[in-house]
């Protein structure tokens, strides 16, 4: 189980984290004044103060309760079955880009339309492919063909001479 | 051109059969997205704002706009229906819509609904109509500072009144601004917070991350709570709409001061959501049948439906005339103004007087539009709720990364979605407040640009903050709503120290 406490100073340690990274960022390009008014990295700069400052605060906050312990440390972020829930859901959407990006969009949503249905929710083969099917087909015709926007293609678009 | 001449002038502009088949799309659209988990308003209007780049911006903005009216009363839809929120500011409605319905009153609470959210809407537009001229005299006199000031009273506001956490309200303005710094700089042409990725240059589009962090983070928190859609079934026939609306007068007070605090906190950047807690808060305590409340008490829906849809239209007032925009939502179509080329704020009522009235006269329409669609087409959508979220979670996930490839062509932009997805999900478990940031990200250049102009005018000194009575004040609002947290805690502890 992971517990709200444990979450909450992960989440300030990445923040301030991001905070770091904007500060130096914007210190390459100069955070004072120049004759042309502040300098590029001025403005970045503060908001990564800001976003580290906040963060640090947020992280202590967050960390009392391990002084004092029984105090929050029970309160629950995440169950092990909501886990499960959630990877579930997001690891096929991890592959959902993935496919995405080396096959195109339309062959990428077929997949992870035919595999969440088919593995994941046990629907028939049948059904599924015909569901995983229509809809780059939907896609297309309203995508591209209604509004004429490009969409990511792959090695399949190109062999059909789409 | 003011008030009634520019009203009617447009009328003209929208009452064109174009326009108004593209008022009954976007209306159809929202409800769809407001019903469907996951897809809410914001990213609803995200994901069809880059079909909308060729389109005449009037077109445009009417399409968008219609969507975002057939979103807010979507959500209600799936409140009382489903007892699921199908809009964060339709949340307070599920408290007395859902127990109305489950008393076999779900046409009268549907009715109720659509009745007070839709003489919300109304009397936020009636507000837009008589205050946009007097706003935009009273902006066309803010230079640079001033529109500092106006920026900074917002996002004071967000730390002090939203309610979040204002710590964690603070970090999610700052990374909204940073994230906007990211790319080409369009004053020094410096290439910032890139670190030499190529992918970044052209910056980080708030499109992708409205879409991420309200589209795929509100699904996996669907996911998460282990979804299960218990739905009533209702139709609604024109007798029981009209029995309703016989009833309505009887509730005067409370749609007026719904109205009243929806106006205000849609003008102040407070947003719908707060508006519909706030306004349901109130209802409650002045109420004579307190007790009911939470057990089916009309005024119980009333209330936030009411507030909700006056803070959602009267949100368009500050972001054409200050081009600050009140919710997320209008945080996306000021985006999409400044994409189709034009330039939100005062001038934008002096040089393009048929898109402002043009959209004031569309949301007159679109929402009378949206009440007549919305009542007409309940079963519909409700039906399309009791398809398996086995299919309809997937269905929306490939929508929404489509979305964001479309934005911009870059596949990039898949994992950026995916991440503010990831972000949006964690953001929302631990209380860090979403719209600020997109507030954030949309107007972080206007924002930094203002800050830069009054510097220079200044030679670097922070007095120009200070420097006339207008700006002086919009500052110290601002530091007041910014220490609001520390200013009440300090009376109430004075208070208590005397008791």
């Amino acid at each position: 189980m992971v517990a709200r406490w444990q979450a909450e100073l992960g989440m300030a340690a990445f923040l301030a984290v991001i905070g770091v990274i904007t500060i130096t960022g914007a210190l390459e390009y100069g955070v004072g004044w120049s004759p042309s008014g502040p300098e590029p990295g001025a403005f970045p700069f503060y908001m990564g103060i800001i976003v580290l400052v906040a963060s640090l605060a947020n992280g202590l906050r967050a960390a009392l309760p391990l002084l004092r312990p029984g105090l929050w440390a029970e309160r629950p972020f995440l169950k092990p079955e909501q886990l499960r829930l959630v990877l579930g859901f997001t690891l096929p959407i991890f592959g959902l880009v993935v496919a995405s990006l080396m096959l195109g969009l339309y062959v990428g949503m077929a997949l992870y339309l035919f595999g969440t249905l088919v593995f994941q929710n046990r629907y028939p083969v049948l059904k599924a492919s015909l569901i995983a099917g229509a809809a780059p087909v939907f896609a297309y015709f309203l995508i591209e063909r209604t509004f004429r926007v490009a969409m990511l293609k792959g090695p399949l678009e190109a062999w059909l001479g789409l | 051109m003011d008030g009634f001449s520019g009203l009617l002038h447009g009328f003209g502009v929208a009452l064109t059969w174009y326009h108004v088949t593209l008022m009954v799309v976007g209306v159809l659209l929202g409800i769809l997205v407001g019903v469907l988990p996951g897809l809410g308003a914001p990213n609803g209007v995200s994901l069809l704002l880059p079909l909308t780049f060729t389109m005449d911006p009037v077109s445009a903005i009417i399409l968008l706009t219609s969507m975002y009216w057939g979103a807010l009363f979507g959500g209600s839809t799936t409140s009382i229906l489903f007892n699921i929120p199908g809009e964060p500011s339709s949340v307070a409605t599920t408290f007395d819509g859902y127990p109305m319905a489950q008393n076999g009153r779900a046409t009268e609470a549907l009715s109720f609904a659509f009745l007070s959210a839709g003489f919300g809407a109304i009397v936020g537009v009636l507000l837009i109509t008589a205050l946009s001229g007097w706003v935009t005299q009273f902006a066309l006199k803010f230079s640079s500072p001033e529109f500092f000031g106006v920026y900074f009273l917002a996002f004071a506001s967000f730390v002090g009144l939203s309610g979040a956490p204002p710590l964690k309200a603070a970090v999610s303005i700052a990374l909204g601004f940073s994230l906007a710094a990211v790319g080409m700089d369009s004053v020094s042409g410096s290439l910032r917070l890139t670190f030499g990725f190529d992918v970044l240059l052209a910056g980080i589009s708030f499109l992708v991350a409205v879409i991420g962090l309200f589209g795929i983070g509100e699904l996996i928190l669907t996911i998460e709570d282990g979804l299960k859609l218990d739905g009533i079934r209702a139709k609604i026939t024109p007798r029981d709409v009209l029995r309703t609306a016989a009833q309505m007068p009887k509730h005067w007070a409370t749609l007026l001061r719904s109205s009243i605090v929806g106006c205000w906190m849609g003008i102040t950047p407070g947003g719908p959501t707060a508006a519909s807690f706030m306004s349901y808060g109130l209802a409650k305590r002045f109420s004579a049948y307190r007790a009911n409340f939470g057990k089916g008490e009309p005024d119980g829906v009333i209330a936030p439906e009411t507030a909700d849809h006056s803070a959602g239209t009267s949100a368009m007032l500050p972001m054409m005339a200050l081009g600050l925009p009140g919710s997320a939502t209008a945080a996306v179509m000021l985006g999409g103004l400044m994409i189709w080329g034009l330039n939100p704020g005062p001038m934008l009522f002096v040089e393009r007087p048929d898109f402002v009235w043009g959209l004031i006269a569309s949301m007159y329409l679109g929402n009378v539009v949206a009440v007549v669609l919305v009542l007409a087409t309940v079963p519909l959508f409700a039906s399309i709720l009791r398809i398996p979220f086995a299919i309809i979670g997937p269905l929306i996930v490939v929508v929404c990364f489509i979305g964001a490839y479309t934005i911009a062509g870059r596949p990039f932009d898949l994992w950026l979605a995916l991440a503010f997805g990831a972000l949006g999900y964690a953001f929302k478990k631990l209380d860090y407040p979403i719209a600020p940031l997109i507030l954030a990200m949309v107007i972080g250049d206007k924002a930094e640009d203002a800050f830069r102009q009054s510097m220079i005018m200044s030679k670097g000194s922070l007095t120009i903050f200070w420097s006339n009575p207008l700006v002086t004040s919009l500052m110290l609002l601002g530091l007041v709503l910014l220490f609001w947290p520390l200013i009440g805690a300090m009376i109430q502890r004075l208070r208590s120290a005397r008791a």
